[in-house]
C-alpha cells in the first residue's frame, strides 16, 4: 500500500466534502488525484472516463430509473390515500394511532416501491396534515416518516439491495430482496414502540376502532395497488423476471393505476419522465464515480490494508460486527448511502465472509445501518425529503429523530447478531 | 436563467424524456417478445445498457445545470457576501475541472481507442465509440452550466450587496 496514496485519498475527499463540491464530483476528484499518485495524467482521466462508462454498462442498474420512475408515478396520491386508509382501518384504534398508520403505510408502500425517497414523500404528504390537525406536533410525524420511510430500501424492491448485489460481484438480487422482509418489517416494529411510548407520554389522541366490514371494505380499495407486490416480488422470486424487467412491468402496472385513479393524464408523462431522469442521473454518476474510487482502493491494496488491521484487532466475529458497523454509521452521517455501498462492500465483504457471515446477510446489515444515515444531517437525501414534504426544518426535527434513531439501531444490531430473521425467508424459497 | 441556459436545458430535458421513454418500452419489447411472442428480441439487452449510460451522463449535466446533485452545504450555509461568493467559485471550478479532465479529455481518449480498436457492439453493431461520445458530450454541458453558474453567482453577491448597502444608508 502506498501511504501517500491513502494520504491523498483521504485528505482530498475531506476537504472538497466540507467545501461543499457535490458529493459525486467530490469522489472523482479524489480518485483522480489518487490516481496522479502512481500514473500520468492522460491514463488517469482515461482510466476514470472509462470505469464510469463501464460501470454503468449493466442491464440491472436500469431497473433503479424504473423503480424511481414507478415511485414517481405512484406518489400522485391514488395509490398512497389507498394504502392509507387500509392502515388506518388496522393501526387506526391503538394509542397514537396516527403514527403507526403513518409507518405501516410507509411499510406497505415501500413492499411496492423500490426508493425511500418516493415513500417519504407520497406518505408524508398526505399523513402530515392529518396528524397535526389531530394535535400531533409537525415537527413529531415528520420524524415518524423519515424513519418509516427508509423500510423503503429495506423491504423489497429495493434500489440499494441492486446497487449491493452489483457491489458485491453477484450475490443474488432474489436471496437479498426475500432477505429484506423481516428486518423490514423489524424496523417497523421497533419504531411503532417508540411512537407508542411518545404518544401515550404526551397524550396524542387514540383514533376510533373500525369495523370487520370496514376493514375488509379498505382492503378491497387497497387490492390493485397490492397486487403490484405480486407483480413484482412474484416475477422474481419465481424466476420469470429480471429485476429490471419487474421494473418495467411495475412502471407499466403503476401508469395504468395512475391513470384509472385520474391521478395524472398522459399530457403530465413528459414532467414525471424528466424527472425521473434528473433523479436517476444524480444516483448513477455517484455510481460511476463510486466505481472509480472502488476500482483505485483496489489498486492501493487498502481492503487487504483494512482486513489484516481489523483481524489483527480482534478475532472476535461479535466484535468486527460491531467494529464494521460503528465505521459504517459513521460514513454513513456524511456520505450517501448509494456511494456508501460501492465503496464500503468491498472491503468489509471479504472480511465479514471470512468470519462465516452469510453475503446476503451482510448486505441487509449493511443497507439497515446505512439507511439510518439517510436520516441525519448533513447528507440525508430521505431526511430532506421528508422535512421538504412536512414544511418543518432540520433543526426542529432532529429533536423526535433522537429515540427514533435509537430504535433503529435496536433493530439493526438484532439484525446483526440474529442471522435467522435475514435468512430464514431466502433459505425457505432456497434462493442463493 | 438567462435565454441561453434555459434553452439548453430544455434542449438536454427533452432527449433525456425521449431516452427515458424509449428505455422503458425497451424492455416491456423484451418481455413481450419473450412470453407472447416466444421469440426473445437479440437486441433490447444491449440497448438497455446504452441508453443506461446516455442517461446517466447526459442526465448528470442537466441534474448539474439545476443544482440538483448531493452536497454537504453547512459551509456554504454560514458564508454571506463576498467569501461565499469566492466558496461558490472553489465549487463550480471543482465541477468544471472534473468535467473537462475526465468527461472531456478522458472521453475523447476513450472514444478514440475503441473507435482504433474498431470495437463494435454485438447486437446492434454500433461501434462502441459512438456510444460513449456521451461522455464528452456531456463534459461540455456540464462546463456550460458551471460558467452559466459562477455568472448568476455573481450576480447574486452584487444583488446582495446592493441590498445590504441600501439598508445601511440614514432613513
Amino acid at each position: 500500500m502506498e501511504w501517500l496514496g491513502v494520504v491523498v485519498l483521504g485528505g482530498s475527499i475531506a476537504v472538497l466534502l466540507a467545501l461543499g463540491v457535490p458529493v459525486a464530483f467530490s469522489i472523482g476528484i479524489s480518485t483522480v488525484l489518487t490516481m496522479l499518485t502512481s500514473i500520468k495524467m492522460g491514463p488517469a482521466v482515461t482510466t476514470m472516463a472509462q470505469r464510469i462508462a463501464t460501470g454503468l454498462d449493466s442491464f440491472t442498474l436500469l431497473a433503479i430509473p424504473f423503480f424511481i420512475l414507478a415511485g414517481q408515478l405512484m406518489n400522485r396520491g391514488g395509490i398512497a390515500r389507498r394504502l392509507i386508509e387500509f392502515a388506518k382501518a388496522l393501526l387506526g384504534g391503538l394509542p397514537g394511532g396516527l403514527a403507526h398508520v403513518n409507518i405501516l403505510a410507509a411499510m406497505l408502500f415501500a413492499a411496492i416501491s423500490g426508493s425511500s425517497v418516493a415513500t417519504a414523500s407520497a406518505v408524508g404528504s398526505i399523513m402530515g396534515p392529518r396528524m397535526e390537525e389531530e394535535g400531533y406536533e409537525r415537527s413529531f410525524g415528520a420524524a415518524v416518516n423519515i424513519t418509516a420511510a427508509t423500510t423503503g430500501l429495506i423491504i423489497p424492491p429495493s434500489n440499494v439491495l441492486i446497487v449491493f448485489s452489483l457491489a458485491s460481484g453477484g450475490v443474488s438480487i432474489t436471496a437479498l430482496f426475500l432477505a429484506g422482509y423481516v428486518p423490514g418489517i423489524l424496523v417497523g416494529l421497533s419504531l411503532m414502540v417508540v411512537a407508542a411510548v411518545i404518544a401515550v407520554r404526551r397524550k396524542y389522541p387514540v383514533g376510533e376502532r373500525t369495523s370487520g366490514r370496514e376493514i375488509v371494505r379498505r382492503f378491497l380499495a387497497a387490492l390493485p395497488s397490492l397486487f403490484m407486490l405480486v407483480v413484482v416480488m412474484g416475477g422474481i422470486v419465481s424466476g420469470i423476471f429480471t429485476a429490471t424487467e419487474a421494473a418495467a412491468v411495475a412502471v407499466l402496472y403503476a401508469l395504468i393505476l395512475a391513470l384509472v385513479y385520474r391521478e395524472i393524464t398522459l399530457d403530465d408523462l413528459p414532467q414525471i419522465l424528466l424527472g425521473t431522469s434528473a433523479t436517476t442521473a444524480v444516483v448513477l454518476l455517484l455510481v460511476g464515480t463510486s466505481i472509480g474510487m472502488s476500482w483505485i482502493l483496489a489498486y492501493e491494496n487498502i481492503p487487504q490494508t483494512v482486513s489484516l488491521a481489523l483481524v489483527g484487532l480482534t478475532d472476535s466475529k461479535i466484535l468486527i460486527l460491531l467494529i464494521i458497523n460503528v465505521i459504517l454509521l459513521a460514513v454513513g452521517v456524511f456520505m450517501d448511502i448509494t456511494p456508501a455501498i460501492l465503496i464500503f462492500t468491498p472491503i468489509f465483504l471479504p472480511i465479514t465472509a471470512q468470519l462465516g457471515v452469510d453475503p446476503t446477510h451482510f448486505g441487509i446489515i449493511m443497507v439497515l445501518n446505512l439507511c439510518i444515515g439517510i436520516c441525519t444531517p448533513p447528507v440525508g437525501t430521505v431526511l430532506f425529503v421528508g422535512v421538504g414534504v412536512a414544511g418543518t426544518t432540520i433543526t426542529r426535527v432532529l429533536r423526535p429523530l433522537l429515540p427514533l434513531y435509537l430504535a433503529m439501531v435496536a433493530a439493526l444490531l438484532v439484525v446483526t447478531y440474529v442471522p435467522g430473521l435475514a435468512l430464514w425467508l431466502p433459505r425457505l424459497f432456497g434462493a442463493q | 436563467m438567462t435565454g441561453l441556459t434555459r434553452a439548453v436545458d430544455r434542449a438536454v430535458g427533452w432527449l433525456l424524456v425521449v431516452l427515458m421513454g424509449i428505455a422503458v418500452l425497451n424492455v416491456l419489447w423484451q418481455v413481450f417478445t419473450r412470453f407472447v411472442l416466444a421469440n426473445p428480441s437479440g437486441f433490447t439487452d444491449e440497448l438497455a445498457r446504452y441508453l443506461l449510460i446516455w442517461i446517466g451522463l447526459l442526465g448528470a449535466s442537466y441534474a448539474a445545470g439545476r443544482n440538483m446533485h448531493l452536497a454537504i452545504d453547512l459551509l456554504p450555509a454560514k458564508l454571506t457576501g463576498r467569501s461565499r461568493w469566492y466558496l461558490n467559485l472553489v465549487i463550480e471550478a471543482s465541477v468544471f475541472l472534473f468535467a473537462l479532465a475526465v468527461l472531456v479529455v478522458g472521453g475523447i481518449n476513450l472514444v478514440r481507442l475503441t473507435l482504433t480498436l474498431g470495437q463494435t457492439s454485438a447486437a446492434l453493431h454500433v461501434p462502441l465509440g459512438y456510444v460513449y461520445l456521451v461522455l464528452p458530450l456531456s463534459g461540455v454541458l456540464m462546463m456550460f452550466f458551471a460558467v452559466a453558474a459562477v455568472f448568476r453567482h455573481h450576480a447574486e453577491w452584487r444583488g446582495s450587496d446592493a441590498i445590504a448597502g441600501r439598508s445601511t444608508e440614514p432613513h
